[in-house]
């Protein structure tokens, strides 16, 4: 017996060293300044590879760019450039950076590091996600994409395999001998979407109109003619692309896109009009690196111990699953405007968790993360606040089915959804319910009305139309599929029930494992999917161009010429000035608000000075966006929106500089991008009000 | 003294094998040979042939799970790199590039099992983490490792202190009220999840005044210790009661009971010195896979009291496609299932003399 209960003893002790060992190796730290839940730990802290809130909220913290957010007015103010200057073309931004901006590590911030970043982003090598918001700039997306698309096209001698050794064109040159009396419909589009070619793709944004023609056909055979038109347009795609690749690996960050002047001079060429740009300055994918500390650690340079940033904060220690902490940067050069001293961030994705943390106190901050099913008895509470966002919750109709082809059909699916009982019974945060995909507080935007609200009898006789219904051919049974939420489960379920009772057809809604629907969406191997789409910036563009023909977002199957040449004008849209009358009829006819598109253009080309020309220019900029949604949700109608989402979070009571809300010329605007640098933030304790 | 024998010196071998690529990683090369080396001669000289055969077994298993995890993660759909705003293709590709990771097909699955295996076996490395970058498998493993374990520790104890105390008591009196109450606490225990039970907890002792004792998530303190470690006991505890009761109540009925009984022992030493050593085998068996469990961590233990363990890292692994995280939790669990399995083999025998001999 006695060995027994030695043996025992002698568990527990160790059981009992063990986990003194493992305590005793935390030694514990007094409670930050501020404390709040990220949701999750950041994929990477390296601005470049970062693609989420979570990240970007860190990203604000350990590095600036040119330009930040004003925490009162969410509007763009100087930062690491201390003014700025552009041409009166808006189509050359010249950056004056501060004197004193430093990198942790005391060097200078220069322009040359603002260069080198930015080529950086867009070299392949760096596998940047988010490289697409800077293409704007002048050589950047043929040096980010072109080198793939050229190697794509003419086959790559390095290709692993022998897809990619032979490449598309000798592919197509072999599909046009197999059929010499022209190429099938049917083999045409499945060339286009086999996956090894991704025909879209490789010739994103071409001008070549012998590929714009076949691409966005929706039906008929290709011509003998037809087929070497496209052979010799994809040559001469290929060669147009690889001479640009050239080009822009000689100069881009040298002497062209996006370059150092002096040490204290940065300039950027756009090759478009983008008002928003002094937005994307102030994101996080555009803040410079440390090229030296980049150079000697590599992929992990951004460890703690080895990061160095520019921004408020420095990173002072890193526990996965425990916590991210921060302290005040000296080397700042805005120092004595932090507050906070340190800050400890907390991966916490469990909602439960962090709302019990932030009821025990010991979290200052809860960006939305708490149980859903709370919302009720949350949002009662003085601390709870909220704001309209900008996010879309739409579902995605996959056109290349059979029964979605009809856009009559697509509309009355849309029109059979009661959006503003989902908002007041199911979702209950305040969203507000929409059939438009660009958010308001867009600036100087309005989406145009459509025909896409909820009206059952208009939705039922569109469905008779289309030849479906009690007096028509039966409906096929379909699936909604959504990533597993209870959410979006709610949703789908309410959805299925009512195009069941308006309609009269049987949907299934499926919930599907995030990764596993991702690849189906991707392959559009799907009838309906419920989506998401988060702004980058405040104008139409980021919420439209993803619909365009070969945009990898589109997930639909849509294409259609029209609203891909309207979004193409927009981003060029100073050049309409110089157009003959005859363009501009072609393109006032094919408007639905042709007159105003008329006397848009009219005032640009008739505008007094180069500030006239710029305003008039920008007008037309937008109502070339407004033809292009109008197109896109009244004729096309691959989507269905649901509603915009609303930003939330509880933030505690002595928290100053959380703003949900700000001023703006004495208006009351909400903070859309749900943005809060916590360089402006400050609580009793860092006021020092509080030990 | 047994005499050497292929199987000893093999086994030998092999553990001193398992035992340089588990301890180079915290030793070195050179230290984790030596300790290898010495474990080969211990495990030789003075194993029991069953553990041997045992380890022996091991390395082909550990390939065989290795090779078909590898298969299945590259079966299921999903890519670590998605998400819901489409990258391109060629970056995904240039991701894929950079953290080794070939396309999904058999031969590519082949193809990064073979590589794995190389960088496990020669560099000692599990591979980087996908999801938190910057970090390799074996530093996000290593530092939650001893949470797990330590927490697992005290909840074991808990269990096996609450659950033979509640189990004995039941089964020397079976069918009175002692029984009845202590075998409705065990039915409530095992039929209430880990969640409820910790949900409750945070809402009496962290949320409750006035008995706001405790912290509600975190790690690093003994205080933040108690609430989990009862929530991960209490099931276990009402499992080991059930068992340990219907143990009990086998062994009080046995003929050396009522020996020890006829030779004028009291009541008191008879189940202590007699009973109780019988009672506790079936305990035991269980213990070895249980405890196998409890020390990787519990997902949802862990995440809801916001503790930086094994636990997240089985779920998180899978549901991100972060496949180095997934085969390094593959690696460790089943190396830690064998171990205790071991363990308890080697155990058993020493607590009832009745299986002694047998092996």
């Amino acid at each position: 017996m006695y060995r027994t209960l030695l043996g025992l003893f002698a568990a527990f002790a160790g059981a009992l060293v063990v986990v003194a060992a493992t305590l005793s190796a935390y030694t514990p730290a007094p409670r930050a300044d501020f404390v709040f839940v990220n949701g999750s730990e950041p994929q990477s802290l390296d601005p470049h590879r970062m693609k989420g809130q979570i990240e970007g909220r860190l990203a604000d913290a350990l590095f600036e760019g040119l330009t930040r957010k004003d925490p009162g007015t969410f509007e763009p103010v100087p930062a690491v450039a201390a003014s700025w200057d552009v041409s009166p073309d808006g189509r050359t931004w010249t950056f004056h950076l501060r004197p004193d901006a430093r990198w942790s590590d005391g060097d200078p911030v220069t322009a040359h590091d603002f260069a080198w970043s930015w080529r950086r982003l867009q070299e392949p090598a760096t596998a940047s996600e988010y490289s697409a918001v800077l293409h704007v700039v002048r050589h950047a997306r043929a040096l980010n994409k072109y080198g793939a698309q050229v190697a794509a096209l003419r086959g790559d001698a390095a290709g692993k395999d022998g897809d990619a050794r032979e490449g598309v064109i000798r592919r197509f040159d072999a599909l046009l001998r197999a059929h010499p009396a022209g190429v099938p419909f049917r083999a045409w589009t499945e060339f286009v979407t086999d996956d090894r070619n991704a025909l879209r793709d490789q010739v994103a944004g071409t001008a070549e109109s012998a590929l714009v023609a076949p691409l966005s056909r929706t039906s008929g055979d290709l011509t003998p003619a037809e087929g070497e038109a496209v052979l010799a347009a994809l040559g001469r795609e290929a060669e147009r692309r690889a001479a640009a690749l050239a080009l822009a690996r000689a100069h881009f960050g040298v002497d062209q896109g996006a370059f150092a002047r002096d040490e204290r001079t940065f300039v950027v060429e756009l090759d478009a009009l983008a008002p928003y740009f002094l937005e994307l300055t102030s994101f996080y994918v555009t803040f410079p690196v440390h090229r030296k500390t980049v150079d000697r650690y590599g992929l992990d340079w951004f460890r703690e111990g080895r990061l160095v940033g520019n921004g408020p904060f420095l990173l002072a220690s890193w526990q996965v699953n425990e916590k991210i902490g921060l302290v005040r940067n000296p080397t700042y050069w805005g120092a004595s405007e932090v507050s906070l001293r340190t800050v400890d961030v907390l991966p916490y994705d469990n909602q439960t968790t962090a709302l019990n943390l932030y009821l025990m106190g010991d979290v200052d901050w809860l960006p939305g993360i708490y149980p859903p099913d709370l919302i009720d008895q949350l949002s009662r509470r003085p601390d709870f606040h909220a704001n309209p966002g900008m996010i879309v919750y739409f579902y995605r109709l996959n056109t290349t089915r059979e029964f979605l082809r009809d856009v009559r059909v697509r509309r009355a699916l849309a029109k059979a959804i009661d959006r503003e009982a989902i908002v007041r019974d199911l979702t209950r945060k305040g969203e507000i319910p929409t059939t438009t995909v660009v958010p308001p507080g867009v600036p100087d935007y309005a989406s145009p009305s459509n025909d896409l609200a909820y009206d059952p009898a208009a939705a039922r006789r569109l469905f008779a139309e289309a030849g479906y219904g009690p007096q028509g051919k039966p409906f096929p049974r379909f699936t909604i599929v959504f990533n597993t939420s209870e959410g979006h489960k709610k949703i789908a379920e309410f959805v299925a029930d009512q195009w069941k009772k308006v309609l009269g057809i049987e949907v299934q809604a499926n919930n599907k494992e995030w990764q596993a629907l991702l690849a189906d969406v991707a392959k559009l191997e799907y009838d309906v999917e419920r989506a998401g789409w988060i702004g980058d910036y405040r104008d139409p563009k980021t919420f439209l161009d993803m619909w365009t023909t070969g945009d990898g977002n589109n997930e639909t199957g849509w294409s259609d010429a029209l609203f891909d040449r309207l979004v193409g004008l927009a981003s060029d849209a100073g050049s309409l000035a110089s157009w003959t009358p005859a363009q501009v009829d072609e393109l006032v006819v094919a408007c639905r608000e042709g007159d105003r598109m008329r006397a848009l253009l009219a005032a640009q080309r008739d505008a007094a000075d180069a500030a006239a020309r710029m305003e008039a220019t920008l007008a037309v900029r937008l109502q070339l966006f407004r033809e292009a949604e109008a197109r896109l949700l009244i004729d096309g109608v691959p989507i269905i929106p649901f509603y915009f989402y609303v930003n939330t979070g509880l933030v505690q009571p002595d928290v100053e500089g959380i703003r949900y809300w700000g001023t703006k010329d004495g208006a009351r605007v909400p903070n859309l991008q749900d943005e809060h640098p916590l360089r402006d933030v400050s609580t009793a304790r860092s006021r020092g009000s509080r030990p | 003294m047994s005499r050497p024998s292929p199987v000893r010196v093999v086994g030998g071998l092999a553990t001193g094998v398992v035992a340089f690529v588990l301890l180079r990683g915290v030793l070195g090369v050179a230290g984790g040979a030596g300790a290898a080396l010495g474990v080969a001669a211990l495990a030789a000289w003075r194993f029991p042939r069953a553990a041997l055969v045992r380890v022996l077994w091991s390395l082909p298993l550990f390939l065989l799970l290795v090779f078909v995890s590898v298969q299945l993660m590259f079966r299921v759909p999903g890519d670590p790199f998605a998400s819901e705003k489409l990258a391109d293709k060629a970056v995904l590709e240039r991701q894929r590039d950079l953290y080794g990771i070939p396309a999904k097909s058999f031969a590519g699955g082949c193809e990064f099992y073979g590589a794995y295996l190389r960088r496990l076996v020669v560099d000692g490395e599990m591979g980087p983490c996908l999801k938190v970058q910057g970090r390799s498998v074996k530093e996000v493993l290593l530092p939650a490792l001893p949470v797990s374990v330590s927490l697992g520790l005290c909840a074991l104890t808990i269990a096996c202190g609450l659950g033979l105390f509640l189990g004995v008591r039941a089964g020397l009196r079976p069918n009175t009220f002692r029984d009845y109450s202590s075998m409705g606490f065990a039915i409530v225990g095992v039929s209430l999840p880990s969640f409820v039970i910790g949900s409750l907890l945070i809402l009496v002792f962290a949320l409750g005044r006035p008995f706001d004792w405790f912290p509600a998530a975190g790690w690093g303190s003994v205080s933040r210790l108690v609430l989990p470690s009862v929530a991960l006991a209490l099931p276990y505890a009402a499992y080991i009661a059930r068992l340990a009761r219907s143990g009990t109540v086998e062994v009080m009925g046995q003929d050396f009971v009522r020996t020890a009984r006829a030779k004028g022992l009291t009541e008191r030493e008879v189940v202590l010195k007699h009973a109780l050593r019988g009672a506790i085998v079936p305990v035991v068996s269980f213990l070895g896979p249980a405890a196998a469990g409890i020390v990787t961590g519990s997902f949802v233990i862990e995440t809801l009291f916001g503790i930086p363990g094994m636990g997240q890292w089985f779920v998180r692994g899978a549901v991100n496609r972060d496949y180095y995280v997934v085969l390094g939790t593959v690696l460790l669990e089943s190396g830690i299932v064998i171990l205790f399995n071991l363990l308890v083999d080697l155990a058993l025998p020493w607590i009832d003399p009745r299986l002694r001999g047998r092996s």
